[in-house]
């Protein structure tokens, strides 16, 4: 019935809205959800007729609608100002009465007053609309809204400010509206969803970023992890101090590759490079399929048999001089898709957090209570809150790799290394990955080395680049 | 050829050397690698277990190259590829033994008196040589020079999961032995111990056991359960379900992923947990075919154990290594010809119950093979600990190399010597179970039991399940992996 195509607006701060294309159709009843900022209330306000339209068009744009928003309250509000302002007598002006807001013209007396008895509003007919509180003013606006037999009702945070028993009425009321009239609703917090939404609305920087049903409880699950982490104020866990890695020299480089050659059979794969890391350097490492992009990094880890046929220098141990791997990976987190396909094991969710202390797949050493502790708090961040026990091999693809993400960061290593994290991930798996790689970039000192194909594809916080290419005789 | 360890010991030390098996607590192992720390470690062989302990050992921060014979080393032969494509140094008997601290002797049973004598004159005074099998010692009585420390240290899995399980971070349980005999500066253990955590087995369990104890179950259990028994029901099951009309792509799909399923089952809660993963009627049915079965196998069990008390079956063995492995080769082939061999897994879906349901004899073939196995080796004195480990616990490897590539595939990982004594046991088995294979039908492999009515006589149930749970093995069984999940394997 309503459909925004690739709608392109303008609001008078400057914030733009990009490419909406959105379609609502009868009997459907949206969320718009997403972050601070994200352009939510901005969405909604189009469907209100706010905003002037830089590119595409609305079709099918209701007549009368029911809003409630906090700007349509701070509006209201604000001509009611306007009005005291504007009066020049000498006298004090009392500004207009809760019943004539109410009761103008476009609204069905009946509804409303029915509304009134139900939000216990008759004590404040006859004050002035200004002098209410904010919880009162925002039971007016929804009384208006709701009974001006409206053809869409767009609820911009409807709950806020509601006491408990207003709450739970406006609730009760609006599961019988929706029977006949559609609702785009904006919600910060997913817990306080209605049952009646059947469509949620992602936005993200002033676009239309995700569209998913309620009933797919897989995508709907992932949308809700994505929020978290979008909105959550919770940092990175400590790194559990019981079990710290060796310390390294802060003056010596964490890697070192002098001439390094890696041949499989008779093939060269990798002749004579030269890589240094110094601690706190973001590098990204980029090339074609089969230049050696994994196996360059297997070196460093300590995974690949010619690491002892090399000149390497990491974490301050000059390979090969009777170290263990342990040794090494202890200063290493660890992130790719093979690293995922290895992992099938049938552990719990803490448990695989919990692995990234010891660098095992699965877990083989009694664990403290700090480190399950330090496991739950992961788990919280992600979203995945008392899910500890839940088998992992019976998560969504995209929740593993989070989850390895979290096991490989555990520690807090020195070097975290992501093997082209994002391979094999839907778009909102995507986001929610890279939201958890900024939501640990931001905090730590860790120096990271991201993988993918594509030298252009660039990540925010990365100032060193290697590319590789395919060697002669490896085309 | 010299004489027959074993069969020169007194009863009184025969006995004693028998009997040995302990396992370890983890806090004998902190000592980590350190007794070889800076050591000389030079392993002769490079297949599947000298290539991947290999691997373990060097990452484990310890000195590892491999020694080759010139002509492997000449003809670049698949073990000259393997050592050197993984940076290790190659060089031969010669070059490598005279430097060597410890020698690791990770070639096939059949090259250990040829490999040992031309290396033992190499090697530097008062070094180590390391074997992961017993056979050489005791069965064929190889005489070590006495200021050599001689140890065993044998990984209780395939090579190639030696190493997956390494660098997972695990390990998979180890036995380790000192041969008495040689151990002049008693650092045997001390240098045992240190090898076992280098190839990551002290993190899955360790069983200190005595060179004899593990030639004689490990024979034992390798030529009986382990493959013998899984390799003569798989052609059973397999014509009987074929002579009565059953897809032979089910029958084969049912029989080479079957005895991988069941035995999970084993591996997790012993004889009684794959029993009770049955009905009760399927249940009571297992049983008592089982029972029939280790009635009439018996003797035959008691024939293979005696055998390998006594030295009957190596040096029968022995002589078929001189001739070339006439039998061996012939059998070999043989089994590449059965029709179970040559009928592929169909693609259909069997659930993991349904290999249960339709699999009632296969059950009672595992239960009576494992509860034979193990009764006939602590009956010759062998201690229940080593018993399980070589009937129960492997199991289900063994049963694993069948799902991979059927009877081939096993044949091809396991030993010669388990290999020969597989088929030894196989052309004795299959004749003996004849009759009793004439009356059994599709109801318990196949088709399973028809499913209208799941009663049973409480009674009959009771005695079944008390009989399943009081097994020696079961108790034993419960101890041991009990150890194995304080090791916190979590699986």
């Amino acid at each position: 019935m309503l459909k925004l195509h690739d709608l392109s607006v303008e609001f008078d701060e400057g914030f733009q809205l990009k490419h909406i294309n959105w379609q609502i159709e009868q009997h459907q009843h949206w969320l718009i959800t997403g972050a601070n900022g994200a352009g939510k209330s901005a969405l909604a306000a189009v469907l209100v007729g706010y905003g002037d339209i830089l590119a595409g068009h609305t079709e099918g744009m209701p007549v009368t609608i029911g809003w409630v928003s906090f700007e349509a309250q701070a509006e209201l509000i604000q001509a009611e100002l306007k009005k005291d302002d504007a009066d020049i007598l000498d006298v004090i002006s009392l500004g207009t009465p809760v019943s004539e807001i109410i009761f103008t013209d476009d609204i069905d007396p009946l509804i409303a007053k029915s509304l009134i008895e139900k939000f216990e509003l008759n004590y404040i007919l006859e004050r002035a609309f200004r002098k209410l509180s904010t919880g009162e003013s925002r039971k007016v606006m929804l009384v208006r809204a709701l009974s001006c037999h409206a053809d869409l009702l767009v609820l911009d945070e409807p709950f806020d400010g509601l006491d408990r028993g207003a709450h739970v009425m406006l609730q009760d009321h609006l599961a019988e509206v929706v029977q006949h009239t559609p609702v785009v609703m904006v919600l910060n917090r997913f817990d306080e969803i209605p049952n009646f939404i059947s469509h949620i609305a992602y936005m993200e920087q002033g676009e239309l970023r995700h569209q998913v049903k309620r009933d797919d409880a897989q995508a709907f699950a992932e949308l809700y992890q994505l929020l978290h982490l979008k909105t959550t104020d919770m940092q990175v866990p400590a790194a559990d101090t019981d079990k710290a890695a060796t310390e390294l020299i802060p003056q010596q480089p964490l890697v070192k590759l002098t001439n390094i050659s890696i041949k499989h059979s008779e093939m060269v794969l990798i002749k004579d490079l030269n890589w240094t890391i110094e601690p706190n350097q973001h590098w990204q490492l980029s090339g074609p399929n089969g230049s050696g992009k994994t196996a360059l990094l297997s070196l460093i880890t300590g995974d690949h048999p010619q690491c002892y046929s090399n000149d390497i220098f990491v974490f301050g141990y000059q390979r090969g001089h009777g170290e263990s791997i342990w040794q090494i990976k202890q200063h290493i987190g660890y992130v790719s898709t093979a690293l995922q396909w290895e992992y099938r094991v049938g552990t719990s969710l803490r448990n695989v957090i919990i692995s990234g202390f010891y660098d095992s797949i699965g877990l083989y050493s009694k664990s403290s209570d700090r480190q399950k502790h330090i496991a739950d708090q992961w788990l919280a961040l992600l979203g995945m809150h008392k899910r500890g026990d839940e088998p992992f091999n019976k998560l969504s693809y995209g929740d593993q790799r989070l989850l390895l993400i979290a096991r490989a960061m555990v520690k807090h290593p020195p070097l975290l290394i992501l093997d082209e994290p994002c391979l094999g991930l839907d778009d909102i798996n995507r986001q929610l990955v890279l939201a958890l790689i900024e939501k640990i970039c931001g905090a730590k000192e860790t120096s990271v080395i991201y993988v993918n194909h594509h030298a252009q594809d660039r990540i925010l916080g990365i100032d060193h680049y290697l590319a590789l290419e395919k060697s002669a005789d490896n085309r | 050829m010299s004489n027959n360890y074993f069969n020169t010991l007194p009863l009184r030390e025969q006995l004693e050397q028998l009997a040995k098996c302990r396992f370890m607590h983890m806090n004998e192992f902190t000592e980590g690698v350190d007794a070889l720390k800076g050591k000389k470690m030079v392993i002769i062989g490079c297949g599947a277990q000298g290539l991947n302990q290999g691997l373990n050992l060097r990452d484990s921060g310890l000195d590892v190259s491999y020694t080759l014979r010139q002509s492997a080393i000449d003809e670049k032969r698949q073990s000259f590829k393997n050592a050197s494509e993984n940076g290790f140094t190659v060089g031969t008997y010669e070059e490598l033994i005279p430097t060597a601290d410890v020698v690791l002797n990770l070639t096939p049973d059949k090259q250990h008196t040829p490999v040992v004598t031309a290396v033992m004159p190499l090697m530097k005074q008062g070094a180590c040589l390391s074997y992961s099998h017993g056979f050489n010692i005791v069965e064929e009585g190889m005489q070590i020079r006495d200021d050599l420390t001689v140890i065993m240290v044998a990984p209780k899995c395939p090579g190639s999961e030696v190493r997956a399980e390494y660098v997972r971070g695990f390990g998979v349980p180890t036995l380790i032995a000192v041969h008495e005999d040689n151990d002049p500066q008693s650092q045997g253990l001390a240098l045992a111990k240190a090898y076992a955590v280098g190839t990551g087995g002290h993190k899955a369990g360790v069983l200190m056991s005595s060179f004899i104890a593990e030639v004689k179950s490990d024979l034992m259990g390798e030529q009986t359960i382990l493959c013998g028994m899984l390799q003569t029901g798989s052609l059973l099951c397999f014509d009987k379900m074929i002579d009565k009309g059953v897809d032979p792509a089910y029958a084969s799909k049912l029989i080479q992923y079957g005895w991988e399923t069941i035995t999970e089952a084993l591996k997790y809660g012993g004889v009684t947990n794959m029993l009770d993963r049955l009905s009760n009627p399927a249940k009571i049915k297992a049983f008592d075919l089982s029972e029939t079965l280790k009635d009439i196998m018996r003797p035959l069990y008691n024939k293979h154990q005696d055998d390998i008390i006594n030295g009957t079956f190596s040096s029968t063995m022995m002589a078929d290594w001189a001739n070339d492995d006439v039998n061996l080769l012939g059998w070999r082939a043989e089994t590449g010809q059965t029709a179970f061999e040559k009928t592929p897994a169909g693609e259909m879906e069997i659930s993991e119950q349904e290999y249960f349901d339709h699999g009632i004899l296969m059950v009672a073939m595992v239960k009576a093979g494992v509860e034979l196995a193990f009764e006939t080796m602590t009956a010759a004195g062998i201690i229940a600990d080593s018993a399980y480990y070589e009937s129960l616990h492997e199991t289900p490897l063994i049963a694993n190399t069948i799902a991979r590539k059927k009877l081939y595939e096993m044949n091809a990982t396991i030993s010669d010597t388990a290999e020969y004594g597989c088929y030894l046991y196989n052309h004795a088995c299959l004749p003996l179970l004849s009759d009793f294979m004439q009356d059994i039908d599709t109801d318990v492999i196949g088709r399973g039991l028809s499913g209208d009515d799941n009663g049973v006589d409480n009674a009959r149930l009771i005695e079944v399940n008390h009989a399943l749970r009081s097994h020696p093995v079961e108790a034993i069984g419960a101890t041991l992996r009990g150890h194995m999940a304080d090791m916190k394997k979590i699986i």
